[in-house]
């Protein structure tokens, strides 16, 4: 350090001497001292070149030119406050959009779930042909672990929910019933007491459970000496062995969770049935060195040879391995990527338009880089010293973008339904702002350093020479400004294409008729897991009262009870026989939904009777069994005959149960129960009397808005049993617009970039065509003053401008054609490449260019010759 | 002129100048000036250094602890800095003198066959 300062401050003197010998030798040799100073400096060199690169090789050096820069560098911001203001903002836009879409990514894709190794946790499903992934049946989990030797630990996941006598009012409350070996499988350990014991897997465990952390917080106010306490769930006392800790993450909600064998005790049915799949799922931990592939393959083979051995339960069945990762992000991950690829379109096309922004300030610099050159400045330092420029450019965008994306991320917080990111956060956190980071540097080389290089070609230096106004190397300028237009209508185009897709998609998916009517119907669902509901006429007495409280209410149109609600997660399937078909292999049974229903339900929920008659009062313990079955239903199996009066049975009639047939007395609309994109499936519905549930979904049909009755509907459940907690309220209008959620996010999402990538564009179009208006004013007033007409002049500006559309469209179709295809799964109803779309898109934006284009050419036509030649 | 090819004839010398000048200080103390005159003068001023150049060349081997400077009176009787030669210098220049001679022996070997070719 004191040696570079010393040598440094001494440098001038050691110069001056170095020149004063050498002029002295030169006049010692005969020339006249003007002379020999002369030859002294030339022969020394560029001395203000040769002081840099000696402080160069004291290396420090950078830190000092970077402050330098930087100083510079905001010193001609604060010179030029619009462009500034113009450059900061269109940044902040690409940059904030970007932090917003990110995080979404990183909570989703990116952030590690809170697991030991979460790479190598699969879990499993079975799956049929005739209804896609389904839950595990406990008998196959105990014979695939038992087999298995890819997998170093398997463990059962048994969804469960109980009834709690809650803080304010009764809650249902959810969790799972896992193998002993769960917490520690997955590395998570209480926070407070013990993990599960081996010996907790058998029926006949004693009912201990472990809290949520905010369960523990809520209900017991986060008491330290919780473990050992009671909770009562479902009447049922157990007992608090620990809590889990406050970032305990799983598939679904989890309130509590206790061991597998206090779940076997009250289920030996789901234990000893192999053919009952009730809600389950394995989750594994593969084997050290064991791959994905090699452990599907195993399983599949002992899916196989189950499905050999046990034909009755497993025939057509088979697994699906699932990383754990892919499980927790399900159908989100093809939305948030096009949304990231977006969002990354919307940076390069801000990154344009700041880029010509540079382009026409360097246009007006040349002389100062020119003349900067010759004082010996290198053309290394300038480029360094305008991206410099841009780099604080980009932060000032980076960080109005920062603050621009709190507010985005809460808006897209509220547009994505919290049960999709399933215990995601998504926020503004480290690995957000270290991405905002990255993007700032990227925007910065982007737009700076074309413009860098461009200002800086040697051949600036004829800018000297002559006086350049007319600007030389503008035809290389002008195309380089083209090609970024060109460029930001080719990115505007794939996401306006993108965004028509979507739309059209979901306009397509919502006049989708679903079968049922879901206005003014509100839902919500009860469990009834009380003591006192263990006998089925104490169950059906609180269903009919509150069916008949609930009808009696002012404002109320109808009300019924269901077990399987379109759209909700709450389908149950049963094999069937139909009295007198050639019967299939195990495997192959019609398979239909089954719905239990209340006499009003179908009126409730809209769905049209096409045939025969709805269920009555008169349907009940004591009346033959009855059936109603959809038109999918009456279409395979009745093609040609009436289905009334027909009947079939639950189950395979080898079964050596004795045979109950239900009688068809009328057939239904067919509805989309998983969603409107998935088609209708097979339906028959029972009613209620005739197979009490406890768990049932009421539904309301109201006279004006369905959540209004909400409350008056509580009131109505609590007057027959106080304790009865009610949840999932909700309307079927708000089912039906969850269900397209993914689809709406995204298109919202999309149309809002490609909102901004058009009018981005169109200013870019707009600055490239005005600008050429500008400098061609010459040349325009030359054209008039020889004759040519206003309208002439009107259309070769407005040409120059469309040839760039023209072409930014092309290259924007064809790369659309490829693009959209990644989207294909979003889509609904139209092909990747809809033509109508492509269409449309390429004349929206044509539109907008002409407009962009309209206000240059307007004033190039007025363009007055007299001024414009006088000008030179 | 270019800045450009001036750039690079500073990039073909710089190893190059800093053995001349290690080479120079070999035979004793001397200031600026007269490294330069003598690089000149003993190539028989085939190499006409850029005697600007010279300083970045002269910081460097100081930064290099390759050589020193002291304060001290030149022949005509002003105030000068000699620079000198470190032991560290001195391995140095025997290091870069043998490599320097067998890498101009393998290029003779490779150019002198060429030559003979092209007088054939």
């Amino acid at each position: 350090m004191m040696r570079r300062k010393h040598m440094l401050n001494e440098l001038d003197e050691d110069i001056r001497d170095h020149i004063a010998q050498e002029t002295q030798d030169n006049i010692d040799r005969g020339m006249s001292p003007e002379e020999a100073r002369y030859a002294a400096v030339r022969k020394f060199g560029n001395v203000t070149h040769i002081k840099e690169e000696t402080r160069d090789v004291w290396s420090l050096i950078w830190l000092e030119q970077l402050l330098e820069d930087i100083r510079f560098g905001l010193r001609l911001l604060r010179k030029n406050p619009g462009f500034t203001a113009t450059a900061i903002l269109t940044l902040a836009l690409g940059i904030g959009a970007n932090a917003a879409v990110f995080s979404v990514v990183y909570a989703v894709l990116l952030r590690p779930l809170p697991y030991k190794d979460p790479s190598g946790l699969i879990v499993l499903h079975e799956t049929t042909p005739r209804v896609g992934d389904v839950s595990v049946s406990f008998q196959n989990f105990i014979d695939w672990r038992a087999a298995s030797h890819t997998f170093a630990q398997m463990t059962a996941v048994q969804s469960v929910d109980f009834n709690l006598a809650g803080v304010t009012q009764p809650e249902n409350i959810s969790g799972d019933a896992v193998s002993p070996n769960f917490l520690s499988m997955i590395g998570v350990r209480p926070i407070l007491g013990r993990d599960f014991d081996a010996s907790e897997e058998k029926a006949g465990t004693a009912p201990v459970l472990l809290l949520s952390y905010s369960l523990w917080q809520s209900h017991l106010g986060g008491d330290p000496n919780a473990v050992g306490k009671t909770i009562t769930l479902d009447g049922r006392s157990f007992t608090i062995v620990g809590v889990l800790p406050p970032n305990y993450r799983s598939l679904d909600t989890t309130d509590v969770m206790l061991p597998i064998g206090v779940w076997a005790t009250n289920n030996s049915d789901a234990i000893k049935e192999r053919g009952d799949r009730g809600d389950m799922v394995v989750i594994g931990r593969l084997a050290p060195g064991v791959a994905f592939g090699q452990a599907r393959a195993e399983m599949e083979g002992i899916a196989a040879r189950l499905a050999k051995e046990y034909p009755e339960s497993n025939d057509q069945f088979s697994v699906k391995l699932q990383p754990i990762r892919q499980a927790f992000v399900g159908d989100m991950k093809t939305a948030i990527l096009v949304l990231f690829g977006a969002v990354l379109f919307v940076l390069l096309i801000a990154c344009a338009n700041v880029a010509n922004l540079f382009l026409v300030r360097g246009a007006s610099r040349t002389k100062e880089i020119a003349l900067r050159i010759a004082f010996g400045a290198s053309r290394g330092r300038i480029i360094r010293q305008m991206l410099t420029e841009s780099l604080i450019l980009a932060c000032f965008g980076g960080v109005v973008g920062v603050v621009l994306a709190l507010g985005g991320i809460r808006g897209m917080a509220q547009l994505i339904p919290a049960d999709m990111l399933s215990g995601a956060t998504v926020n503004l956190n480290s690995a957000v702002l270290l991405f905002v980071a990255g993007v700032v540097a990227l925007a910065a080389f982007i737009f700076g350093l074309a413009p860098a290089l461009h200002s800086t070609k040697p051949d600036v230096q004829s800018e000297l020479k002559e006086g350049g106004r007319t600007s030389s190397g503008g035809v290389a300028q002008n195309r380089l400004r083209g090609a970024l237009a060109v460029a930001e209508i080719s990115l505007a185009l794939i996401l306006l294409i993108g965004a028509g897709l979507m739309m059209k998609s979901l306009y397509r998916l919502l006049e989708v008729d679903p079968g049922f009517r879901p206005d003014r119907v509100l839902t919500m669902e009860m469990d009834l897991r009380a003591q006192q509901y263990s006998k089925d006429p104490a169950v059906l007495n609180f269903w009919q009262q509150l069916i008949d409280r609930v009808s009696a209410l002012p404002g109320v149109q109808s009300a019924a009870v269901g077990t399987a609600i379109p759209l909700t997660d709450n389908h149950g399937r049963s094999d069937v026989t139909i009295e007198g078909m050639a019967l299939p292999t195990p495997g192959n049974y019609p398979h239909p939904d089954v719905h239990i229903v209340s006499p009003g339900y179908i009126t409730t929920l809209g769905i049209p009777l096409l045939r025969g008659r709805t269920f009555t009062d008169q349907d009940n313990e004591t009346a033959p069994l009855a059936g109603m079955i959809n038109a999918m239903v009456a279409r395979r199996f009745f093609p040609n005959e009436d289905p009334i009066g027909k009947r079939f049975m639950f189950g395979h009639p080898s079964g050596g149960d004795p045979l109950k047939w239900y009688t068809i007395v009328g057939v239904v609309s067919d509805t989309r129960l998983y969603g409107l994109a998935n088609p209708a499936r097979l339906e028959v519905y029972l009613p209620f009397r005739q197979d009490p549930r406890n768990h049932m979904a009421l539904v309301v049909k109201s006279g004006a808005d369905p959540a209004s009755l909400t409350s008056a509907v509580r009131e109505a459940v609590q007057s027959i049993d106080k304790d009865q907690p009610v949840f999932a309220i909700s309307t079927m209008e708000q089912l039906v617009s969850n269900s397209v959620a993914t689809r709406r996010m995204t298109l919202v999402l999309l149309g809002l970039f490609s909102g901004l990538a058009l009018v981005l564009g169109a200013v870019g179009i707009y600055g490239v065509i005005s600008y050429s208006v500008a400098q061609r004013t010459h040349e325009i007033g030359i054209r008039m003053a020889l004759g040519a007409p206003r309208g002439d002049v009107f259309r070769l500006v407005v040409g120059e401008g469309l040839k760039l559309a023209g072409v930014g469209i092309a290259i924007g179709i064809a790369a659309a054609l490829g693009l959209a295809r990644l989207m294909s799964s979003l889509l609904y109803g139209i092909s990747a490449t809809d033509f109508e779309t492509f269409i449309g898109v390429a004349v929206l934006l044509a539109l907008v260019a002409l407009l962009a284009c309209y206000v240059p050419a307007r004033r190039a036509m007025r363009v007055d010759p007299t001024v414009a030649l006088r000008y030179e | 002129m270019s800045t450009k090819e001036e750039r690079e004839r500073i990039e073909l010398l710089q190893g190059t100048l800093d053995l001349l000048i290690l080479r120079t200080l070999l035979l004793g103390p001397a200031h600026g000036h007269a490294i330069a005159k003598a690089i000149e003068f003993k190539s028989d001023d085939v190499l006409q250094v850029e005697q600007g150049s010279l300083y970045p060349a002269l910081h460097r081997l100081i930064k290099r602890r390759w050589i020193s400077v002291e304060e001290g009176t030149s022949e005509n009787n002003r105030r000068a800095k000699f620079y000198k030669l470190t032991p560290q210098g001195r391995r140095q220049l025997t290091l870069e003198t043998r490599k320097w001679d067998k890498l101009a022996g393998a290029i003779a070997r490779i150019l002198r066959p060429a030559r003979q070719e092209d007088e054939s």
